[in-house]
């Protein structure tokens, strides 16, 4: 698939920036960035592919914040839900709780469509994928009246039992989409049972597919003949087409490129265990990559759930542009209030309240002539007095108070990646710490000795590492089929998993002409009797790796008990291109004054290097801090830093590895 | 300085406490995870009818992860019972579900376990879960009983696993007496799981920080939530505030059963007298100290609105008096089933009425009252197996000064989901044919409160069937001028067509092919209703 003359283009969209990432046939490698247009992001991408490629030819993956934002700010197109008859109230009561169990008031997400849009359908199967009563001729020109009487161009389809037996949903699909109305269809997004969580997916794609479609449309005009794809929220990219009508898959595609860029970063020092920490202003991303990246099926947005494979990724409200306060009861608390970019943190120069980013300036750790290469000044002495009230109150001095903000914060992602290892079973001493975002590497240390991990690794370029990740990310399609089946033979479920298969294939093919696909088969497993499954890949001694698999999550295992096949699933990937990036020159080191780092309750004399003068093929130690463009490193006392062949920085855990900083 | 917790003295600072406070709610919901996913009743593993805690070596809540309220603050009864009968050893587990001793309603059970290293107890670590049945006269066990022995099997505080063995004598009496043997192995299976990662949990916490620390440290967390709980009980206005409100009845004769409160605010303090309550009853809503100790805190903890860390120290500035022998402290032997999911929430009605004197722009009108307890259970001979099915149905929730009420959710002591229709046609005889919400049941007013839920179940089996429900005569109450809510009603359809209501309280056996429909209550309005043309466009009905 790769065309030799093409240049690899990963874009990434952020709040602030728009990032770009080129690799050329010759294996030049460029970076650009500039100005997001949240009025019309797509503005700012077309800019950006203009100033980075000229009219060079170029595939170019994408990834996409028009979904989430639609959603997140309830910007999507007008919607007509068709559910069975006597449930269209269903989008409205949910799974019937309230997000905050102690609101005097409570409240639930407004649903996205109100109950005059919602409209019932005489019709009903059953679990097993009989119909029950039979959807006739008559009731689907009725329901077609209603929808383009409503005059509105997007339908969410969701019929009970649709996952059983799709015919009533095709049927009504069928008569809609001969008249021109955009269908967003159950049984083809998810066909998974629970009705809410199918529902709220299949409406969620409704809302933001005509968005996106538009969206897309002129991006495809701006980018005339090159080839366009965008990153869904597995992780994988997928056509311009796929990407407008099944809009649902690409809301988390900004954090998947962060990931996928970990992983393709990683493999290059031969590393595929990894757990990943994106610290951004107001919000850190965690996630664990097991060799592969790993998705799961239970997430939500704006507290709408959501059922379409993404990366498993743990969001901590807390970044570097967070504030740090002393609340009523007397405890020290770093966000999830934030000072945003406007004010920003104090030493930006506007804000007065202490965040992060104040508190690894006071500690030294952020270089304030070398902050954003030089193009920022930041200040010291405005940091140290908006942390100063803070040293009051805590009665310790301000670089104590400091260190405080820090260890509150780093405990906070620190629960994060115990969350993504620990309570998956998994032994985090096993695992590369990767870190990306300005501010991680200033933390990374610290978190690593707090979970016994004696490896990091900061990939080249931390900054616009999403869109290294989304140009590196793999072309993929995945579907789901609800089957239920008690004790089933290999056989039995291969038979199942067939169909699917077949629609994987057939969809690569389309999108990928002659490309090899690698298809990896899995089923959602359960001791018969329990709601929650545990994915296992299809294939030999499947009951004794769930077994295993049970007893590694939840203590216990129960061999004799009848076990049930929930789901199958099928995910079928194209690899992206190889394509060679040159080696980014060193540079000449140069000698820099050393530095002051306060580090576990003492000032310390660090080496302040800039990472293209690192010397190839040789470790400094710790306490070291490493600046560059978009992030700084803390090499901590007891670490060692060296630059792999790719440019990677690797900091090792010296002999007596042992927690600190407590 | 510089927050060092060293193994000598350790101070616990602010940020000490921060980081401790991340630690130790990390265990306790670790421990709720484990739980819920490898559940078997639909009430632990959908509904997540369930609570985890950590208690320090005396027994004193440390910290808990509770999805529903009424488990918050009855859970620190139940370690101080276990205390009472025993001198636990490592490896010792414990068992109970006496409401009498440490315990809510039967089918609640819970577990404790003591956290060794070597000979130091560092701590226990418990979690309650509530299976979908425990025996007694009809399946789901929230039947209408007499007395707590037809309310099925009653465990005081009893070993079940004793220094790393369990007691299969023991296991056996308890599977013989409960209707789903094998579901409810599994539920105790993912019981005991939950507690030994909670357990290991704490151990490499004080591996990690030293045990003096980590005492410490679960001593300053529990000062910090009873600060942060006298600051907010000083926000209030200081003053006495009473109110009273009616259960509708027994379910056995006895109507209008009267729950009377006088709160004192002062300075910082809450003393809650529920003198003047009627007695204990016959039937089973009945009360004991442990549910009606959990409402009075559910209830400050909202007022609180701060993140207060659940712990006993949260619950150090309010004092509770109830008196013995009423239905909000029942004594044995009274039949108690419905006391934690229905009284329960009428004490939170009437404290709320109370404080609505004290602070009336934020105290909402009552919201539905009633968890409308719904269970059923039999033979279902297409399967081939027994079933037994318990779930609670949603309302709405009273308007306030600020807004109107949330409709079809679940308010004050409950926030269980409810069981997808497509998850439950597939396991049980039964098809859902109607789930929507019940539009203007919520009491009109300035805003209107929010609306009910109706749902109709069809059983495709012959079944025993238990509801258990309330405000079906006594309407949830408004506010400020706001009309009181509807209440709710159940109706039964045979297969003939032949329908008639049933009571708020009733077990009947029905055959195949019945109807069961319940409405639930709305919650009541606030305010007075206003005609369209004197309404500012913001304060019209949501939705």
């Amino acid at each position: 698939m790769a065309r030799s003359s093409a240049v690899l283009v990963g874009v990434d969209t952020g709040g602030t920036f728009t990032d770009f990432v080129g690799v050329w046939p010759d294996g030049d490698c460029r970076i650009h960035k500039r100005p997001s247009t949240p009025d019309d992001p797509a503005r700012a991408v077309l800019a950006g592919l203009e100033e980075l490629l000229g009219d060079a030819d170029a595939d170019i993956t994408y990834g996409s914040t028009v979904a989430t934002n639609a959603v997140l700010e309830r910007k999507g197109a007008e919607v007509v839900v068709l559910t069975t008859a006597g449930f269209e109230d269903l989008l409205e009561i949910g799974r019937q709780t309230r997000p905050d169990i102690y609101a005097l008031q409570p409240r639930k997400p407004q649903p996205l469509v109100g109950r005059a849009r919602r409209i019932g359908v005489d019709e009903r199967m059953t679990f097993d994928g009989a119909a029950l009563s039979s959807l006739t001729a008559a009731e689907i020109d009725r329901a077609v009246r209603r929808v383009t009487a409503s005059r509105v161009g997007s339908v969410a389809l969701c019929l009970l039992h649709s996952y059983a037996n799709p015919d009533h949903e095709r049927r009504l699909a069928d008569a809609l989409r001969a008249r021109g109305v955009h269908c967003s269809v159950s049984s083809e997004l998810v066909a998974e049972y629970r009705e809410y969580e199918r529902l709220s997916t299949t409406v969620i794609n409704a809302y933001v597919a005509p968005v996106m479609e538009r969206h897309l449309v002129r991006l495809g005009e701006g980018v005339g003949n090159r080839r366009l794809r965008v990153l869904q929220s597995s992780g994988g990219a997928t056509s311009r087409e796929t990407a407008s009508h099944e809009a649902v898959r690409t809301l988390l595609s900004g954090p998947a490129g962060g990931v996928v860029g970990a992983l393709a970063a990683a493999r290059r020092i031969g590393e595929s265990k990894l757990i990943t920490l994106d610290m951004g202003g107001t919000s850190t991303d965690v996630s664990l990559v097991d060799g592969a990246v790993r998705r799961h099926t239970e997430w939500t947005i704006g507290d709408l759930p959501v059922k379409v494979p993404a990366i498993d990724i743990h969001t901590v409200g807390a970044g570097g542009g967070s504030l740090a306060t002393i609340d009523a009861g007397g405890a020290l608390k770093v966000g999830p209030e934030s000072a945003g970019a406007d004010p920003g943190p104090a030493c930006y120069g506007r804000g007065e309240l202490p965040t992060v980013t104040d508190a690894d300036l006071v500690l030294g750790r952020l270089v304030e002539d070398a902050f954003l290469g030089g193009d920022m000044r930041i200040d010291r002495q405005r940091a140290v007095r908006a942390l100063s009230g803070l040293a009051r109150r805590l009665r310790v001095s301000v670089e104590a108070a400091a260190e405080g903000v820090v260890r509150v914060v780093n405990a906070g992602m620190e629960r994060a990646m115990r969350t993504m290892s620990v309570e998956r079973g998994l032994d985090p001493r096993d695992y590369v710490l990767v870190c990306f975002g300005g501010a991680a590497g200033m933390h990374a240390c610290e978190l690593a000795d707090a979970l016994g991990m004696r490896k990091v690794l900061v990939p080249t370029h931390p900054g616009v590492l999403s869109a290294w990740g989304a140009m590196r990310a793999p072309v993929e399609r995945a579907h789901v089929q609800t089957v239920r089946l008690v004790d089933p033979s290999d056989a039995e479920l291969a038979a199942a998993a067939a169909p699917l298969r077949e629609r994987v294939i057939a969809e690569l093919a389309a999108e990928c002409p002659g490309a090899r696909c690698e298809i990896e088969v899995s089923v959602d497993l359960r001791y018969r009797g329990q709601s929650y499954e545990i994915e296992v890949a299809l294939g030999g001694g499947l009951r004794r790796r769930f077994d295993e698999a049970h007893r590694r999550l939840y203590g216990y295992a129960d061999p004799e008990r009848a076990i049930e096949a929930v789901n199958l699933r099928v995910a079928g990937a194209v690899a992206a291109p190889k394509q060679r990036e040159k080696k980014q020159p060193r540079r000449r080191p140069r000698q820099r004054p050393p530095r002051q780092l306060w580090w576990a309750d003492g000032w310390r004399r660090a080496r302040h290097v800039e990472r293209m003068e690192m010397p190839a093929g040789r470790s400094l130690a710790g306490p070291l801090i490493i600046t560059e463009v978009s992030a700084t490193t803390v090499v901590a006392p007891g670490w060692r830093a060296s630059v792999a062949p790719g440019g990677d920085l690797i900091l090792s855990r010296g002999r007596q590895g042992k927690r600190n900083g407590r | 300085m510089g927050g060092r917790t060293g193994r000598r003295a350790p101070t616990i600072d602010p940020i000490a406490l921060e980081v401790f406070h991340h630690r130790l709610s990390a265990i306790a919901e670790e421990m709720g995870l484990t739980l819920c996913r490898s559940a078997f009743s639909p009430n632990i593993k959908e509904r997540r009818d369930y609570s985890c805690a950590i208690f320090d070596a005396r027994g004193t809540m440390a910290a808990q992860a509770a999805h529903i309220p009424v488990h918050l603050g009855s859970a620190p009864q139940s370690v101080l019972a276990v205390l009472r009968h025993h001198r636990l050893e490592a490896g010792d587990v414990v068992i109970l579900n006496d409401p009498f001793a440490g315990g809510t309603h039967l089918p609640d059970v819970t577990v404790v376990a003591p956290v060794f290293r070597g000979e130091r107890l560092l701590g226990h670590v418990a979690n309650r879960a509530h299976h979908a049945d425990i025996g007694g006269s009809s399946p789901g066990s929230m039947a209408l009983a007499r007395e707590i022995y037809q309310e099925g099997l009653r465990l005081p505080p009893v070993k079940i696993v004793r220094r790393g063995e369990t007691d299969d004598d023991l296991l056996a009496v308890f599977l013989a007496n409960t209707r789903i043997a094998d579901e409810r192995r599994g539920d105790l299976m993912a019981q005991l799981a939950a507690l030994r990662v909670g357990a290991a949990r704490l151990l490499e916490l004080v591996d990690a920080d030293g045990e003096a620390a980590v005492a410490a440290a679960m001593a300053a967390l529990q000062d910090y939530s009873e600060r942060l709980m006298r600051g907010a009980l000083a926000a209030l206005p200081d003053g006495s505030y009473a109110a009273e409100d009616w259960l509708d009845g027994d379910g056995l004769g006895r109507e209008s059963i009267r729950i009377r409160v006088a709160v004192e605010l002062d300075g910082g303090r809450a003393r809650v007298d529920f003198s003047g309550s009627d007695d204990q009853v016959e039937g089973g809503v009945n009360a004991n100290l442990a549910v009606t100790l959990a409402a009075v805190y559910y209830v400050f903890r909202c007022l609180a609105q701060a993140d207060i860390p659940a712990n006993a120290g949260m619950m150090r500035p309010i004092e509770v008096r109830a008196p013995e022998g009423s239905i909000v402290n029942a004594e044995f032997p009274a039949a108690v089933a419905g006391g934690n999911v229905e009284t329960s929430q009428r004490i939170v009605d009437v404290l709320l009425r109370a404080l609505a004197g004290a602070v009336p722009e934020r105290v909402p009108a009552a919201s539905c009252g009633s968890m409308s307890n719904f269970a059923f259970g039999g033979y279902d001979a297409a399967r081939g197996r027994h079933f037994s099915y318990y779930e609670t149905i949603a309302g709405g929730a009273g308007a306030s000064a600020a807004a109107a009420g949330e409709s079809a959710v679940q308010t004050h002591m409950t926030n269980t989901m409810n069981t997808p229709v497509e998850a439950l046609e597939a396991d049980l005889p039964v098809r859902v044919t109607r789930y929507a919400i019940r539009r203007n049941s919520g009491g009109r007013g300035e805003h209107a409160g929010g609306d009910g839920i109706e749902r109709e179940i069809e059983l495709l089996a012959p079944a025993s069937v238990t509801l258990l429900g309330e405000r079906r005569r006594y309407a949830p109450y408004g506010l400020a001028g706001g009309a009181p809510a509807k209440p709710g009603r159940n109706r039964l359809r045979l297969p003939g067509g032949t329908s008639k209501p049933l009571p708020a309280k009733v077990s009947v056996t029905a055959p195949s092919g019945t109807k069961i429909r319940i409405d639930t209550p709305g919650g009541g309005g606030w305010g007075k209703h206003k005609p369209r043309s004197q309404r500012s466009p913001k304060t019209t009905q949501r939705r």
